[in-house]
């Protein structure tokens, strides 16, 4: 139980339209019935942790409505709990946002007035499941000024690695190199953009970021500081990854359909949480052919679905087959409707026998409420 | 003092004896039902989505996992600053201590709670029974009627009414006479048992049929009859809908298999009148590679790598490939090995069913598990147990956790 820490979770900026369109990436639903940031709020959750604070950019209104009072995660409390912190205008120039320091800046007070004396900083776009008691000890243990937790991704092309920052430690793990997004990579150490820090150290990074006019807390806090204080690394072994773009959007839901994917991201000793909708078991219908698929509840299936993922309440009627896609919540699929390699938003109501094939390497994806 | 248009008094204390090994160990409301629900769900929506927010529920037997199960009342939206959900277990007192005697025996001993909320009028209600139903309509009924008590009673076939308690009415719905499972019915009008009293009348005639020694405290035994005979306004309230008792094994069974029809009997996919429960924070389900799910329900955590027809699976289930299962209930957590066949059976949560088992197929004269609680060929494996790889369990069986 980490009373000692707090969490903070920074939505991301990577854009995925058409689905971000209409909400922060953190809130994109993925495997079926959860929110991307159900993955690091739950590990937070389970780790103890009573004060998390999720910084939003504009955005917002669909990350507040799935979260409301942090009730899922235990986290409406009496003390502390749960804070969902918009982004402040004050803190920012002409208006906008230009970086995460920004962000941060933003909510300086919210920090200050914390009583906690770490704090976990994190993006709401990764997906993994991690022990942050054990993250959190080890920085203890090392003395470390920072933590950054990150996995090797050994194998990765290097186009794969680019999307990520790396890491270079010396012999005794310390961090030697940070670079972010290089085209051409060194190592194949991936940044989780997960830090563990004294909340101390953190407020005096933002206030002297903030007052060089400096805006990037990785490339010019950590790196220009890299010499002068112990930044560690914390290798992560389980699943993870981030959610970018369409492309590693459908690859990430479409991971869940590997059992041992299942296994380690949602582990019964560290539960994911999310909100309930209270809707009924999914149905199957009398000609129903439903293969390696996942299936949220409250869907009525009469089709044909292999290797989907089905969020909740969708509706596939007789004669309709549906392949290789991301169907979310409330769509309908209409009779002898055939769909492979798509991306449903919510509520997209496909008409009788319509045909819409998209690839594996370009899914094609339908905005919210479209009616075809 | 604000005072509550209606309290509801969900009596939950019966042990449900007719449903063997699955009341073993929890009462009978907090029995798994329709998939991700358990029966006290169904009174407990009914009341939130009728504007009923102060709720008792009383326990008696074997409370502690009802208890869990309701909590602070949250998955009902019924954790409210003023009423809200409230479990009321029997108590000691300085003048005695006391279980509960009786239906009425039960309210009785709960004024004092009534009281704290000054209502006008309250509902009582049975945690048994699979239904959606309006009481707002029911109360406003009532109250316009100025009755001291309204019943709600359904018409069932004339050749079951002698199993029912049946009311005999005017044209104006006035009950004129209550007979308790006549041998010739005059009406096939038969109470759901859900009263609303009026408080004042209610109080009254509970602590009358507390000082008579003679009295089983019951409301249809006592107290309905002897405010009948002393002349109240007595009003009947017709329910034209689907309501099942599932206090037994058979009629468990039947309330489930009437959910997957397509249309279903009984539909719980209204999203006008949802049916909350406590979610078990469970992964949706995943369907394998050569499985094959038809007619049924499937809920969150399943994983089904064999084949499902016409059957119920509850949160958590795990089908092994190569099993068949046809016209089944299976509970929560419930783990089925390979090539198993399961037929017309109801598996109790955890149960643990091994490969090459066959459940439900073999017909037997001479079956040592034969129980008296498995009509029509059903088999029931208590929560927990374990069938042993390639057992025949035959028809009507019921397996009990050694």
């Amino acid at each position: 139980m980490r009373r000692d820490t707090m969490g903070v979770i920074l939505t991301s900026e990577d854009r995925i339209p058409p689905i971000t369109d209409i909400r922060a990436n953190a809130a994109l639903p993925i495997a079926g019935r959860y929110r991307i940031i159900d993955f690091v709020l739950s590990n937070m959750a389970n780790a103890g942790l009573t004060n998390v604070g999720i910084v939003t950019e504009s955005n917002y209104s669909s990350l507040m409505d799935h979260v409301k009072s942090g009730k899922p995660w235990d986290l409406d409390r009496k003390n502390d709990g749960l804070s969902v912190l918009p982004p402040s205008l004050e803190q920012t120039v002409l208006g906008t946002i230009k970086g995460n320091i920004d962000m941060l800046a933003g909510i300086r007070d919210y920090l200050m007035r914390s009583p906690q004396t770490y704090v976990i900083l994190s993006l709401g776009n990764f997906i993994y499941n991690i022990d942050f008691s054990d993250v959190v000890q080890a920085h203890i243990d090392n003395q470390s000024d920072v933590t950054i937790v990150y996995k090797d991704v050994k194998g990765y092309e290097d186009a794969e690695l680019s999307r990520f920052t790396l890491l270079d430690f010396d012999d005794d793990g310390k961090v030697k190199d940070i670079e972010v997004q290089p085209y051409y990579p060194k190592t194949t150490n991936a940044s989780m953009e997960l830090y563990v820090m004294d909340k101390a150290l953190l407020e005096s990074i933002i206030d002297e970021c903030s007052a060089r006019g400096d805006r990037d807390f990785v490339k010019d806090a950590l790196v220009k500081k890299m010499l002068g204080i112990r930044i560690f690394g914390y290798k992560y072994e389980g699943y993870m990854d981030k959610i970018d773009s369409m492309r590693s959007y459908y690859k990430n839901n479409m991971a869940f359909l590997n059992g041992d994917v299942r296994k380690e991201l949602f582990n019964p000793a560290n539960p994911v949480y999310t909100k309930t909708k209270d809707q009924s078991p999914t149905k199957y219908g009398d000609s129903a052919v439903v293969e390696h698929s996942f299936v949220s509840d409250g869907c009525t299936i009469e089709g044909t679905v292999i290797n989907c993922v089905l969020s909740r309440g969708v509706v596939i009627k007789k004669g309709a087959v549906v392949k290789n896609s991301i169907i979310m919540q409330d769509s309908v699929i209409c009779e002898d409707v055939d769909l492979e390699h798509v991306v449903f938003d919510k509520e997209v109501y496909i008409t009788k026998g319509r045909k819409l094939i998209g690839q594996e390497s370009y899914p094609l994806a339908i905005a919210k409420g479209s009616k075809i | 003092m604000v005072s509550k248009d209606c309290v509801a008094m969900i009596l939950a204390g019966g042990q449900g004896s007719r449903l063997g090994a699955l009341t073993k160990n929890v009462a009978k409301p907090a029995v798994p039902f329709g998939g991700k629900y358990r029966i006290i769900d169904f009174p407990l929506s009914n009341c939130v989505h009728s504007g009923i927010d102060t709720v008792g529920v009383l326990t008696q037997y074997q409370p502690l996992e009802l208890n869990t199960y309701l909590g602070t009342g949250k998955p009902w939206d019924l954790d409210r600053s003023h009423g809200g959900a409230y479990v009321l277990p029997p108590y000691q007192s300085a003048k005695a201590e006391e279980w509960y005697k009786g239906t009425a025996n039960a309210i009785y001993q709960n004024l004092g709670f009534l009281e704290g909320f000054n209502p006008r009028n309250v509902l009582i209600l049975s945690g048994d029974h699979i239904y959606k139903m309006n009481y707002r309509e029911m109360l406003r009924a009532h109250i316009s009627s100025g009755a001291a008590a309204t019943i709600a009673v359904m018409p069932v076939p004339w050749e079951e009414a002698s199993r029912f308690g049946i009311m005999n009415v005017d044209d104006d719905g006035v009950i004129v006479e209550f007979e308790e499972k006549p041998a010739q019915p005059k009406s096939n009008l038969a109470s759901m048992g859900i009263y609303i009293f009026d408080y004042k009348a209610l109080k009254k005639y509970l602590e009358d049929d507390e000082r008579s020694p003679e009295s089983d405290n019951d409301f249809g035994k006592n107290i309905i009859p002897t405010m009948l005979k002393n002349g109240e306004k007595m009003m009947s309230y017709k329910f034209e809908g689907y309501w099942k008792d599932v206090g037994t094994i058979q009629s468990l069974w039947e309330a489930n298999m009437d959910l997957i029809d397509t249309p279903p009997r009984f539909d719980i996919n209204d999203r006008r009148w949802p049916i909350y429960s406590r979610s078990l924070a469970l992964a949706p389900h995943y369907v394998g590679y050569g499985a094959k799910i038809t007619r049924s329900t499937v809920t969150e955590g399943c994983t089904i790598c064999g084949e499902v027809d016409h059957s119920v699976l509850f949160g958590g289930v795990s089908i092994g490939e190569g099993s068949v299962i046809k016209d089944s209930v299976i509970l929560p957590g419930a783990s089925v090995g390979n090539n198993v066949t399961i037929e017309k059976a109801v598996i109790g949560g955890e149960a643990v069913i091994e490969d090459g088992a066959k459940i439900g197929v073999t017909e037997t004269d001479d079956n040592p598990y034969a129980s008296k609680y498995c009509t029509h060929g059903i088999v029931l494996i208590e929560g927990g147990a374990v069938v042993a790889a390639n057992m025949d369990v035959p028809k009507g069986s019921m397996i009990e956790r050694e």
